[in-house]
């Protein structure tokens, strides 16, 4: 025992275990999601969406953030009611069900690389930490392996319910995600064959080298954005819980917070698909035409820049504030003044943000001059640049993500459903058919150019 | 569930319940499905989880009095109901409405049955999974209710026609606000073909679904937008014309192949042809009396009952009595959104009707629904039931 404490140096454990947090970044992008989601329908759908709910502050009146505290009351409201379970069902597989996607998706971002493998030197020793919490061979397997797991949840669940719209749903859901996940592991072989591994970290370290996923690999990118969305269960591919014909497939008789963690599971789910697409075909964490060691010889540099690329956002977050509030001033609503007190707030952090933001980054860019020592021929620097770098790729990869949980709204409030047995021909008609094809391509290329 | 079939063979069929209270059931209707594996082999329907009795009821009353049930008949389009009876009896009495009546009834009526098939169109996008084309669709509509509200005092079961008349006239600035639902209702459209027209998953859908011939429809009684959906060129309106709709410029529009898509689409069209109708009206739309000047079939404006003796009386007996319908039988049919409203009077001369019987235009689209979903998958039961758009409220009376 004490041996394998002390292999280690005390940095590394500490860092090894902060790393264990990324098991929460799923239930980060349910945060995000749900409002987004919902937002995002009412943006689409020429409508306002959820924003009703507030808290109350002195002088600023009802805060209401835009629908977060909506939202977040919902959540909340779910919590509080109460369980049912009808007669007859079987109360284990039904109490256990909910749990089963929720629980996998806090698996999965143990084999994500957040970060290039952080090399840094502290005190005398030098210091090697992996991207992954898991860093093993079988990367993208286990991952895949995670993630199907979750079919599980929807299958007992359509089992356990003792409905019939719930067992056609759950019937439904396992003849599509085994139909999809052989689509999705097929599409992502000619990738896999260009970076020649599994591990996440050297596909990304290839795309870094050469040239992104999406453009080496189109077909194939397009072929796993389809298979994933069809593989969360997402519309178009929501056939499972097919509202019309299934009145909610195999969530039927569920309610309060166990209905509640099939869509937790379902959000957390988009996330980590979401990640996986940012770093299987948009390079990851890396950030084009600029390499992690040009990163860290820059890190003063990076960090201002970021800083500055917040104060942006902010400001055009302002700019949206500042037009509405004339439009809202010109208005004739009733409740202008309260909404212009609401917004008042906002303007105020929102400048203030952006001052400090500001501020910081001029000082990074000025003074954040990192000293390095030569190792192999290799510059290492201390433990704030590694930090640091680490930090910049983990918003990288954030914003990737981010982007692609938006188009997976935005597709699911675009286009209707399919029919069961459209989704099955087009899973293994078209989608199969075209993988295997661009796999084969993909291994003729591969084996004339060599690598 | 083991089965027998006709033909000697032993099939093991699932059965399902679908409804009364089903999301796809829009309103309460039942249909039970035997399934095998998710193809529908043999379906049986059964209505009257919403009957109330509207004949019966309209007995107990003047003949003044149904016009308020009429609404709850298609509760999507009500006026048009009110307008389709007070038609009819009208029809018995073979009067004339005045000209602004004739006009506004028709600006009515079409605005009614855009809001119609607005429903039924927004209510089988979001059975075939957009909830997007659900509200673009609903946006225009709601503009109509907001014109309902000031027309009527009501939103959803709102009463307009009165036998001979109208309730009361248009308000201040009723041409502007309709002018404005024509508008959007165009963007709107512009809309929901973009979201649809080339939709592959919306063609794969809908397509060849629920298919019906032009024979067997006009065997099963079928009308309206259904039927003209077969490739029957089939419309009240220009068949046997009422209110002037022959000197409109406008098209019966007709589909080719009878599916689900055709009979979405062609009520999408009927919306843009109504929106034509609603153009052409509201500039024949000159000022004029509402009311026909007859106590004894339009109760008098109330101004009048305070000055003149016999409009006081009229008023009494008209309130009291009801109206006298001539004595004997009518039919009258009225091209509504779903089809041909038929009311059917006796009269036996009294201030009470005798006997109403309605011909609800979806109830023969509905008898057919078991041969149009036999042997199609579960999921097209639900498109096809809601291009048919059977509203409970008419189902069932």
């Amino acid at each position: 025992m004490i041996e394998i404490i002390q292999s280690k140096h005390w940095i590394e454990w500490l860092i090894n275990i902060a790393k264990f947090a990324f098991a929460f970044v799923p239930v980060l992008f349910i945060l995000l999601l749900i409002p987004l989601e919902r937002r995002g329908a009412g943006f689409i759908q020429d409508r306002q969406g959820p924003n009703r709910s507030y808290f109350r502050l002195p002088y600023f009146g009802k805060i209401r953030l835009f629908g977060w505290v909506h939202n977040a009351s919902d959540g909340l409201k779910l919590f509080f009611k109460e369980n049912y379970a009808p007669h007859g069902v079987n109360k284990l597989l039904f109490l256990l069900a909910p749990a089963i996607p929720f629980a996998v998706v806090l698996i999965a971002p143990a084999v994500i690389p957040w970060f290039a493998p952080m090399v840094f030197t502290f005190g005398e020793e030098v210091i090697r930490i992996s991207g992954q919490n898991v860093n093993t061979d079988v990367g993208l397997l286990l991952l895949f392996a995670i993630s199907a797991l979750s079919a599980y949840g929807a299958v007992l669940a359509g089992w356990a319910s003792k409905s019939k719209y719930s067992l056609l749903g759950g019937l439904r859901t396992t003849a599509m995600i085994i139909s999809y996940e052989v689509c999705l592991g097929i599409s992502i072989m000619g990738i896999l064959l260009l970076a020649g591994s599994f591990r996440l970290d050297q596909i990304i370290a290839w795309q870094d080298a050469h040239v992104w996923g999406v453009v080496a690999q189109p077909v194939a990118f397009f072929c796993f954005l389809i298979a994933m969305i069809a593989e969360t269960g997402r519309a178009p591919f929501d056939v499972a819980e097919g509202e019309p014909e299934l009145v909610a497939g195999f969530h039927t008789e569920y309610g309060a917070m166990q209905f509640g963690l099939f869509y937790m599971g379902e959000y957390s789910h988009i996330g980590i698909n979401s990640i996986l697409v940012s770093i299987l075909f948009f390079g990851g964490y890396s950030i084009p035409f600029v390499s992690t060691s040009t990163i860290q010889s820059n890190v003063g540099i990076s960090l201002g820049v970021l800083a500055f690329v917040f104060v942006f956002a902010i400001l055009a977050f302002l700019h949206l504030l500042y037009r509405y509030s004339r439009y809202l001033k010109k208005s004739s609503y009733a409740n202008k003044s309260a909404i212009l007190r609401e917004y008042s707030l906002y303007k105020i952090v929102g400048w203030a943000a952006a001052a400090l933001l500001l501020a910081a980054g001029v000082i990074s860019i000025m003074y954040f001059k990192p000293a390095y020592t030569l190792i192999d021929g290799q510059a290492v620097y201390g433990i704030g640049v590694a930090l640091g770098t680490a930090f910049i790729q983990i918003l990288v990869l954030l914003a990737k993500a981010v982007f692609f949980c938006w188009v997976w709204i935005w597709i699911r409030w675009t286009l209707p459903r399919f029919r069961y047995d459209h989704v099955m021909n087009l899973g293994w008609k078209v989608i199969l058919n075209v993988a295997i094809v661009n796999l084969v391509i993909t291994a003729f290329i591969v084996k004339l150019i060599g690598d | 569930m083991k089965v027998l079939a006709p033909n000697g063979e032993k099939l093991n069929l699932m059965p399902l319940n679908v409804g009364p209270s089903h999301g796809a059931t829009h309103g309460c209707l039942r249909y039970f499905c035997a399934l095998d594996g998710e193809s529908i082999v043999a379906t049986a329907t059964e209505i009257g989880y919403l009957h109330r009795g509207f004949e019966k009821m309209a007995e107990q009353g003047t003949w003044q009095q149904v016009i308020p049930y009429t609404d709850r008949l298609n509760y999507c389009s009500a006026m048009m109901n009110n307008i389709a009876y007070c038609r009819a009896v009208e029809s018995a009495y073979e009067i004339e409405i005045t000209e602004r009546n004739k006009v506004i009834r028709v600006i009515v009526n079409e605005l009614s049955r855009m809001a119609d098939h607005s429903i039924c169109v927004a209510a089988a996008a979001q059975d075939l999974g957009s909830t997007t084309g659900f509200f673009y669709l609903f946006d225009s509509r709601e503009m109509m209710m907001v014109i309902w509200e000031k027309l009527t005092g009501a939103r959803l079961t709102n009463s307009y026609a009165r036998i001979g008349g109208l309730y009361r006239d248009t308000y201040h600035g009723f041409e502007d606000d309709v002018l404005e639902v024509c508008k959007q209702a165009e963007k709107n459209l512009k809309d929901i073909h973009a979201v649809f027209d080339r939709n592959r998953i919306f063609l794969d859908r809908t397509v060849g679904v629920g298919k019906i011939s032009k024979e067997r429809a006009i065997d099963w009684g079928w009308t309206g937008p259904c039927l003209r959906a077969t490739g029957v060129a089939s419309d009240l309106r220009k068949d046997e014309a009422y209110y002037d709709y022959e000197t409109y410029d406008w098209s019966v529009v007709t589909g080719s192949t009878g599916d689900v898509y055709d009979r979405l689409m062609v009520r999408l069209v009927e919306m843009e042809e109504s929106i034509k109708i609603v153009r052409q009206a509201l500039k024949r739309l000159k000022p004029g009396p509402i009311d026909i000047v007859d106590p004894r079939i339009r109760v008098p404006a109330h101004d009048l009952t305070y000055q003149d003796m016999e409009s006081l009386i009229g008023r009494f007996k008209s309130v009291y009595e009801g109206v006298r319908v001539p004595k004997g039988e009518f039919y009258s049919g009225s091209e509504v959104a779903n089809g041909e409203l038929g009311f059917t009077l006796i009269s036996d001369g009294t201030g009470k009707p005798w006997r109403i019987k309605v011909r609800p235009p979806c109830l023969t689209q509905f008898a057919a629904f078991q041969e149009l979903v036999e042997g199609s998958m579960l999921a097209d039961s639900v498109a096809t039931l809601s291009s048919l758009n059977i509203i409970a409220g008419e189902l069932d009376r």
